[in-house]
């Protein structure tokens, strides 16, 4: 299908065509917004840089029952998974890290929970006009306008979004809003992409990745490891808010009788996280834990899926209490090669 | 419950026998256990040196090596060191009670590939619970195999696992079967001296062989030492690798030392390859 | 603030034999950021820095560090470790010590007085972020914003961080080496964020709070920056028993808050860090605030003012009221 347009004053619109699906879409204010269901008959304002917290909880929710029973009955319960969402607004960067997580949770057998929301979930993307202050997409593969991951990619051109479908999913969400859209002429398409390139100048972080995926086990011992990771908290801000670490335990959780296993997000700078239960610890000090956080981001997820576990989305970056900094850590490992 | 697509549900299963190998606080108990549903019983195949995630539901799940060998019945074998909360809770459980569990996880040792050489075992302590089922299975099928020796040790007798089963293996005079205790015994009138000594003089060739060894870090060291020592080579070596586990299929994301994953990628390693992963033997 | 002199004394102090390194404050990657640096030799020591951007607190890396395991034989490093504190950070060093959680003579504190820290979230918010190398200092009766080679005066309470608006101690309470002059303490200002919450009734603090713990992500930021919080067996990692499920939701949110607010009362030294490394922005300097009141207005107790007093927990008088046991 072609480029659609929509007139902005359209858009409540274009979201109440969304019957029948939960929409999600960036809420709350500055600094707080995050991704949420959105009340019945609002349009979420699409003015944003990006959610604090990135939008892989739709998929991967950070607390995800796997099934409930009861203590000392042997029949368990499967939640059923069956409300359609829809994510308005995701940033492509987060997009992105949907399909880059795709690969992982589909490797060698499907992850149930995680393909059964993949299918529910319909991502309609929102191209970025203004890069944010730490944003690197264009040094790690992706782009101000990427459409991997997504089905639809909205591209606000002042009066009007422009509309692309990527998948067929996209193209039916185009379908069901009909009358609302006109078609795009080619003035239109070429604005965007003027927009998208004058975005993608707007970046002023990078980084040169080559020769980093096959050189970083190399450094295993380099100093540069206790370096970059001497002042780290060891908290668990910069894998939490990242949308590509897809860590996670399992736990059961017993309230009387009732009961469930769940999985919730874990993450790889804890140090409980490898602790064996003998007390012997693989990495035993966050010097370890940070090597082994950028070494499966830039080096073991590229041998197996082939392709850097990262999309440059910054909030690392932006949200580390101490300013470990990745694209500093990368500069260092290019470095240090 | 019924064989299920969904990989987090685990299969019940119900304990047949069971017996302590060892005692003190540390106590290893094993369990053998036989799936209440038929299916599950039907279509469950492992291979040596798989594992599995058994637990007790409310409680949680462990990692545990399958002890016992295909070739041995309908069932599977799961020797537990008392630990942590889980096998705390595995520990209570007699014959009788039911326990959960999931797998077949992990690559297995390439019984295959190893038809026509000598195979040779070096464990120690708990470790000799994932090359079990590999002597179990040399035996079962000893016509297709050059033969078998067998090294096996822990701090006392009291200490080693299978020992009525091993006992009898070396009055076998097919196979060659060398226990060891650290410290000299009354009564004991097997090897005395730490696994990595006796391997040296046992003095096994490296021609045509195999060398298998599990066991704790520091023996598991020593021993690598030794067999180079007597001429090994290193894709002529195999060993397992543990390390905390949550899912077994290779997301969670825990268990990978460098770039391989311990669940999927593992346990079992040759060790050229291990020997590239800088993380392998932290 | 001399830096000139600070960055002497501070080379002075890491070539002693007898110090492991210093740890101070640095420029960050990009624009405002600062960074802890741990400094090692005299010659790093020219980066450290000390501005209205340091306001973290770096006596939690005193109890934070990690060590490998050692080779059989071989002696740990047991030298000193150099730590500049600003005020507030002397008390949480001043706490430690009461509470035996460092010794006095593996520390050597640099005391720095401090006229006040900027709210680094208001600063952003205010005058954005940039990507380019930028820098505040103090002035006579505010801050100068410097950057792109252009100077901005900004009054004093535009920016300055709310825990500097309340603090009462901004001269360092312990320390060896002292750099620089004490700063006239100014009046505190009333504790508007405790009040708000203490005017609501029952329901509306539950309402509060609620809301509040809704949006943790339990990735534990505040516990790890805390100086206090060093116990090496947290109840939050325990499994056995599982004192706090990982689960998030608001049950077991509101568990973990709870429980590290109890276990900081009468010990917080009310540094802010907690509050400023939140990345769900949950105010938790009201929940400490408010505990470190009730120790204070009940008991008579202030923590991290005199590294020689009992611990308020641990410490019993004959004349203590005795109505709190039933």
């Amino acid at each position: 299908m072609s480029a659609m347009l929509l007139n902005k004053e359209k858009w409540p619109e274009f979201v109440g065509k969304l019957t029948g699906k939960k929409i999600w879409a960036p809420q709350g204010e500055g600094q707080e917004m995050r991704f949420a269901p959105l009340d019945e008959g609002d349009a979420p304002a699409l003015e944003y840089g990006n959610t604090r917290v990135p939008p892989k909880q739709a998929l991967f929710p950070q607390t995800e029952t796997l099934f409930r029973f009861q203590l000392g009955r042997e029949d368990v319960e499967v939640p059923e998974l069956e409300e359609e969402v829809v994510l308005l607004g995701v940033r492509p960067c987060d997009a992105r890290s949907m399909a880059i997580v795709d690969n992982l949770f589909s490797w060698e057998e499907d992850d149930p929970y995680y393909f059964k929301r993949r299918e529910l979930v319909t991502l309609v993307g929102l191209a970025c006009s203004e890069p944010g202050l730490n944003c690197f997409c264009t040094s790690v593969g992706g782009g101000p306008a990427s459409t991997e991951g997504l089905d639809l990619l909205m591209t606000d051109l002042g009066e009007h979004y422009l509309l692309e479908a990527v998948t067929e999913k996209g193209e039916n969400l185009l379908k069901e809003a009909g009358d609302l859209l006109e078609e795009a002429d080619d003035d239109k398409v070429k604005e965007k992409e003027q927009l998208i390139e004058e975005s993608k100048g707007a970046i002023k972080r990078s980084l040169d990745t080559e020769g980093i995926p096959e050189g970083l086990p190399g450094l295993w011992e380099d100093p540069l490891w206790q370096r970059v990771s001497a002042s780290c908290l060891g908290c668990g801000t910069c894998t939490y808010l990242c949308p590509t670490c897809h860590c996670f335990d399992i736990q059961d959780e017993v309230e009387g009788f009732a009961a469930r296993s769940c999985r919730m997000w874990d993450s790889c700078m804890f140090g409980e996280y490898t602790l064996h239960t003998s007390g012997h610890n693989p990495r035993p000090t966050r010097r370890e834990r940070t090597r082994n956080r950028i070494n499966h981001k830039y080096s073991y997820f590229v041998d197996k899926f082939d392709v850097i576990a990262c999309v440059g989305c910054g909030r690392c970056v932006n949200l580390c209490p101490v300013n470990i900094d990745i694209v500093e850590i990368l500069k260092q490992v290019k470095e240090a090669l | 419950m019924k064989t299920n697509e969904n990989p987090y549900i685990p299969y019940y299963a119900t304990v047949e026998d069971t017996w302590f190998e060892t005692g003190g606080e540390r106590a290893i108990k094993t369990f053998k256990v036989v799936f209440d549903d038929e299916e599950v019983r039907k279509n469950w195949s492992h291979s040596p040196g798989q594992c599995a995630m058994i637990g007790v539901l409310g409680v949680g799940e462990s990692m545990i090596s399958i002890s016992c060998s295909p070739t041995e019945g309908e069932f599977l074998r799961f020797s537990v060191m008392k630990m942590g909360k889980v096998t705390q809770a595995l520990h209570q459980l007699e014959a009788g009670d039911k326990m959960t569990v999931r797998g077949p996880y992990g690559n297995s040792f390439p019984l295959d590939e190893w038809e026509g050489k000598h195979i040779l075992t070096i464990g120690g302590g708990i470790g000799q619970a994932p090359m079990r089922p590999v002597v179990e299975y040399v035996k079962a099928n000893y016509e297709k195999y050059g033969g078998l020796t067998m090294i096996y040790g822990a701090r006392t007798s009291g200490d080693l696992c299978f020992k009525n089963e091993f006992e009898e293996m070396t009055r076998d005079d097919d196979l060659s079967c060398h226990l060891t205790i650290d410290i000299e015994e009354e009564q004991w009138d097997h090897n005395v001296g730490f696994v990595p000594q006796v391997l040296l003089d046992v003095n096994p060739s490296p021609e045509n062989t195999i060398a298998v060894t599990c066991g704790p870090p520091i023996m598991i060291r020593f021993v690598l030492e030794n067999l180079k020592k007597l001429g090994f080579e290193d894709d002529q070596i195999y060993t397992t690798l543990e390390n905390r586990m949550k899912c077994g299929i290779g997301k969670c994301g825990r268990c990978n030392a460098g770039n391989m994953y311990v669940c999927k990628d593992g346990p079992v390693f040759n060790y050229a390859t291990l020997k590239e992963i800088p993380e392998a033997f932290a | 603030m001399d830096l000139d002199k600070l960055r002497e004394t501070a080379a002075e102090v890491v070539a002693r034999d007898d110090v492991k390194y210093l740890i101070g404050w640095k420029k960050g990657s990009y624009g405002f950021r600062v960074a802890p640096a741990f400094v090692e030799d005299a010659e790093s020591a020219a980066e450290l820095i000390f501005s209205p951007l340091c306001t973290a607190n770096l006596a939690t890396y005193l109890t934070l560090v990690e060590q490998l395991p050692l080779p059989r034989g071989q002696e740990p490093d047991d030298r000193k470790v150099a730590l500049m504190v600003k005020g507030c950070d002397s008390r949480a060093v001043a706490q430690l010590l009461v509470e035996k959680g460092i010794h006095r003579d593996k520390v050597v504190i640099l005391g720095i007085p401090c006229p006040g820290m900027v709210d680094p979230a208001l600063l952003a918010e205010k005058y954005s972020e940039t990507e380019d190398p930028a820098d505040i200092n103090w002035s006579d009766d505010g801050f100068v914003i410097v950057r792109d080679g252009e100077e901005t005066a900004v009054p004093r309470e535009e920016l300055l961080a709310e825990k500097c608006r309340l603090c009462r101690y901004p001269n360092p309470v312990v320390s060896d080496i002292m750099l620089g002059e004490p700063v006239e303490a100014w009046e505190p200002e009333e504790d508007e964020g405790v009040a708000e919450v203490e005017n609501k009734d029952v329901d509306g603090r539950w309402a509060y709070w609620q809301d509040q713990f809704a949006d943790c992500i339990r990735c534990y930021s505040c516990r790890n920056v805390c100086p206090m919080c060093y116990c090496q067996d947290c109840i939050l990692d325990r499994l056995n028993p599982n004192w706090v499920y990982r689960s998030v939701n608001f049950s077991e949110n509101t568990a973990f808050n709870i429980a590290r607010a109890f276990h900081l009362a009468g010990r917080c030294i009310e540094c802010g860090e907690c509050e400023r490394v939140c990345p769900a922005n949950i105010p938790l300097g009201k929940l400490n605030r408010k505990l470190a009141r009730e120790v204070r207005d009940k008991y008579g107790f202030e923590p991290g003012l005199d590294p020689e007093a009992e611990p308020f927990q641990a410490s019993y008088k004959p004349d203590d009221p005795e109505d709190f046991i039933l």
